[in-house]
């Protein structure tokens, strides 16, 4: 079965930089997918767009270096996410950012890990879909 | 080519969306090749030998380069190298193991792992933790 790990806000931040208290627990889950990912299980990193603009990853700019190292893919606010995203929005009342997280998290097909700093409102926006937390 | 470089590259050429293909001369065991073939016509595990290939490499690389690129990163910041303990909790939150929700017992499994066997994995530290706990359990 393969699994979609994603980021919030948060998560991201922490990528950016070392010093952030987070940063260790982040990258703890990143070197644990991307082993998995060698020793040929379905693994893969993400982060929603809405997500990266609020975090504020601009991945041309030199500070995000490291953190465009990492393959974590970005999963663009195209029509079919953004339409989810806006009834997810409407319904739970949450950021667009983690409405868009709502999105994505309830058209993974497999298993789905969110890395995040707000556990409930995940819970929110997934509204029933089975999701594993890493709380940060 | 620096090892900062080569990451650089392999990320810029796994994120290429040139078509082009070619034919290569890469040996493969008969054997493999063969099973390759029957997982596709039989068990439809990817639509030809080709694809599925392609996805395996694409799939080892992209894994390959973010461990790279994590290794200079706790050259650089040796005490952000995550240690065994941190793996198996990570482990655990990642699949929503029963035992993520107790992240002492499996630092303290790690511990107890390690010193009897260096080269533990997280899932063994997991492992050890789930049976130190049904210990428990079967005692109580």
């Amino acid at each position: 079965m393969n699994r979609l790990v994603l980021l919030d806000n948060e998560a991201v931040q922490s990528l950016r930089d070392p010093a952030h208290r987070k940063h260790l627990q982040v990258i703890s889950q990143i070197l644990t997918a991307n082993t998995r990912k060698v020793q040929g299980r379905s693994v893969q990193t993400a982060v929603p767009g809405a997500v990266r603009v609020e975090a504020g990853w601009d991945r041309t700019a030199a500070t995000w270096a490291f953190a465009n190292q990492l393959r974590i893919a970005d999963i663009p606010l195209d029509r079919e996410q953004a339409d989810s995203a806006a009834s997810i929005r409407k319904r739970t009342q949450v950021s667009v950012a983690d409405a868009h997280l709502g999105a994505a998290i309830q058209a993974a097909t497999g298993n789905v890990t969110v890395i995040t700093s707000d556990p409930r409102d995940i819970h929110r926006v997934a509204e029933g879909r089975r999701v594993d937390i890493v709380a940060i | 080519m620096p090892e900062y470089d080569a990451i650089a590259r392999i990320n810029e050429l796994l994120d290429s969306t040139d078509p082009e293909t070619l034919n290569t001369s890469m040996r493969i065991p008969k054997a493999l090749r063969d099973a390759a073939a029957i997982a596709v016509s039989e068990l439809g595990v990817a639509p030809s030998t080709t694809i599925l290939t392609a996805n395996a490499l694409r799939s080892m690389l992209e894994g390959a380069v973010v461990l790279a690129a994590l290794e200079r990163h706790f050259e650089e910041y040796p005490e952000l190298r995550p240690t065994l303990a941190d793996l198996a909790v990570a482990a655990a939150e990642m699949d929503g193991h029963p035992l993520a929700g107790q992240p002492e017992l499996l630092r303290r499994s790690a511990g107890q792992v390690q010193r009897r066997h260096p080269d533990a994995t997280p899932e063994d530290v997991l492992l050890w933790a789930e049976a130190v706990q049904s210990c428990a359990e079967s005692a109580a």
